[in-house]
């Protein structure tokens, strides 16, 4: 089995690699990372009209790279989709890794509303130990009048996603998940809390991290991620 | 309560005026002097057990017979709005206010300020009871179509903000083809299936009510309105000198669409306060309108945008605006003086001569057809409301009304005054 895989990133896009991520390709492991439309701030991006519609510019954007079928990690709303595929398509999907994915809403805790906050305010929720700096200036190469507008249609993404920030249904698909899963989650995330972890069978938590744990805790998290990589060769 | 009998056969208005609407927000009004400090908002989370359930319902009572007190003293329209999770919106189904108003009243515009299209599943339910109303009125309402807020719409009401306005804009097309439709027809939207769009009742007025979007500055509503020859009503809470530069812009589209300058495409609120002196107005009307600013508009920030709500287009014009940049760090400081709120023309006050001068600065060079008074605010009483409405109706509008006499008003309801 060729150690390659297929990285699905996060609520608040990919600016670079995570130091998790980072240390996964270190071992040895190809990231591929598909180019997902909006979330790269660029101009003309066009909101989708339902979650079907945002599944299918995912597959469209997986089919693309021609990595699969392969390993899936996903983190939060790339969790989220990593998980659909492993439902939906469980023939191109050999292993699934999700870490604090959206989809499922439980219990009485909805968790910080981050859309429902400041823009200027809201990636220090996204973390427990600062917001770190790929993240603080993910479009400042852009220039100061052009960043902000950027940084708000990346966020539409992501927004145009998650609405209405509850449920999506992805519990009711959970059990056509075939491939071996691993499900990390952070015991500090404020915007998925831990305690949706329940509805997914349970998780391994990591200690002091946010909501983008990979970031928080990256030896935690790449340690997690490669024993469940090696485990499917 | 009587129900006033009228012959709308014979009637025949002049509406070559400038109309007189008297505009009512319907506000909470006993929010408790702390409630900047004990809580975060008065909208979207506000806390419900501040809304003490007689307070409420005397509440509705009054300000319903306010407006229709406003007809008895002239004005030409009477108009009602919807907010939702709001504590100085009281009015989450303007639609039910209006039946009162319609079966209460026999010359005003009902004026729905309006449906918020995309909170309404299927929109054909908008065509259907704003029917209704146009029909108790006997061909009077002023069908009013805003996008909403994104505390009411992306908040409250969980709309996905980057579809809210396609929503909006199918949700109007296909009211707009249901009312004028002859027969059933079938609609297949990119959001709204209906296999037998057949309402009843259709509208009294043919081939529909006027129309008319609030807005709050988008680019796109303005070009909504003038390439669909819509009434654009700037519903603003800072007054005429704050909204010139929305007003500019609207006419700018207007001109570019190839339409005139018929001033009564346009609708302004202002809030007034009318006295017999100066002195007497400056005295009266600073409770009210502290309270409505300093306490009604303290809306937690995070709520007034959600990602997708606003277009691209008015995302990149937010940012290179100076202008408004600066004046949504004055807003956003909720911590107004009442000589910034008078000198700045939040509140247009003074004795009659005082206002109308203004006004009539401000119909003229913005071009406004259709003034909508916001004679009622904050937690004004009853009796100075009432106060404050007649002076305006009998010192006030009369010379206003003369405004604009050479413009056809074609957006006007056939059968209101």
């Amino acid at each position: 089995m060729s150690k390659r895989l297929v990285y699905l990133f996060g609520i608040a896009g990919h600016p670079e690699l995570s130091p998790a991520m980072r240390a996964v390709e270190a071992a040895g492991w190809e990231i591929i990372v598909p180019s997902v439309p909006g979330f790269d701030g660029l101009p003309g991006f066009e909101p989708r009209d339902e979650y079907l519609d945002w599944l299918t510019t995912f597959w469209d954007s997986i089919d693309a790279t021609g990595a699969t079928p392969c390993p899936v990690v996903g983190a939060s709303v790339g969790g989220m989709i990593a998980a659909e595929l492993a439902a939906l398509r469980p023939e191109i999907v050999t292993g699934v890794a999700v870490m604090a994915p959206f989809g499922i809403a439980d219990g009485d805790d909805p968790g910080f509303n981050i859309y429902g906050t400041p823009a200027a305010e809201r990636m220090g929720h996204l973390f427990a130990k600062g917001v770190p700096d790929a993240f603080a200036n993910r479009f400042a190469h852009l220039g100061a009048e052009e960043a902000p507008v950027a940084s708000y249609l990346s966020d539409v993404a992501s927004a145009n996603i998650l609405w209405p920030l509850g449920d999506r249904g992805t519990r009711k698909r959970l059990h056509r998940i075939t491939a071996p899963r691993l499900t990390l989650w952070g015991d500090l995330d404020e915007v998925n809390p831990v305690c949706n972890a329940d509805a997914w069978g349970g998780a391994q938590v990591v200690a002091g991290a946010g909501h983008l744990l990979e970031w928080d805790a990256p030896n935690q998290v790449a340690t997690a991620l490669l024993a469940f990589l090696n485990s499917l060769a | 309560m009587s129900q006033r009998v009228v012959d709308f056969s014979s009637r025949a208005w002049n509406n070559r005026q400038m109309k007189m609407m008297w505009f009512h927000l319907m506000p909470y009004p006993n929010l408790p002097d702390d409630f900047n400090e004990k809580h975060r908002s008065v909208w979207v989370d506000i806390d419900p057990a501040l809304f003490e359930r007689e307070v409420m319902a005397e509440t509705y009572d009054t300000y319903i017979d306010q407006l229709v007190y406003a007809e008895d003293c002239g004005f030409d329209g009477i108009c009602v709005n919807e907010h939702h999770n709001n504590g100085y919106g009281l009015m989450p189904s303007p639609n039910l206010i209006a039946a009162i108003l319609a079966n209460r009243t026999s010359q005003a515009a009902i004026t729905v300020l309006g449906n918020s299209v995309a909170l309404y599943n299927p929109p054909i339910r908008v065509a259907e009871e704003f029917a209704m109303l146009d029909l108790f009125s006997r061909g009077r309402l002023i069908a009013g179509f805003p996008v909403g807020t994104a505390m009411d719409t992306t908040h409250s009401y969980s709309i996905n903000p980057g579809t809210l306005r396609p929503r909006y804009y199918e949700g109007i097309e296909l009211i707009m083809k249901a009312w004028q439709a002859t027969e059933p027809f079938a609609f297949n939207g990119r959001f709204n299936q209906q296999r037998h769009v057949n309402p009843v009742p259709r509208p009294w007025q043919k081939p529909h009510p006027p129309v008319w979007i609030p807005g709050g500055g988008s680019i796109e509503t303005w070009d909504f309105c003038a390439a669909n020859d819509f009434v654009y009503g700037a519903l603003t809470y800072y007054g005429y000198k704050m909204v010139r530069e929305t007003v500019s812009g609207y006419w700018n589209r207007v001109e570019a669409h190839g339409r005139d300058d018929n001033p009564h495409r346009l609708a302004v609120t202002q809030f007034i306060g009318v006295a017999d002196t100066d002195a007497e107005a400056y005295k009266l009307y600073r409770e009210p309108a502290e309270y409505f600013f300093n306490r009604s508009l303290h809306v937690y920030p995070g709520f007034t945008d959600a990602p997708g709500y606003v277009t691209e287009a008015s995302v990149r014009a937010r940012y290179k605006s100076q202008v408004r940049q600066v004046a949504r760090i004055k807003q956003a400081k909720h911590d107004l003086t009442w000589d910034e709120m008078v000198d700045n023309g939040y509140v247009v006050i003074g004795s009659p001569d005082t206002v109308r001068e203004q006004l009539e600065e401000a119909a003229k060079e913005l071009r406004i057809g259709h003034l909508c008074a916001m004679l009622q605010f904050g937690n004004m009483s009853d009796e100075l409301t009432r106060f404050n409405t007649n002076l305006f109706g009998e010192k006030v509008a009369p010379a206003l009304k003369t405004l604009f006499s050479e413009y056809d008003d074609p957006w006007w309801p056939q059968n209101a005054r």
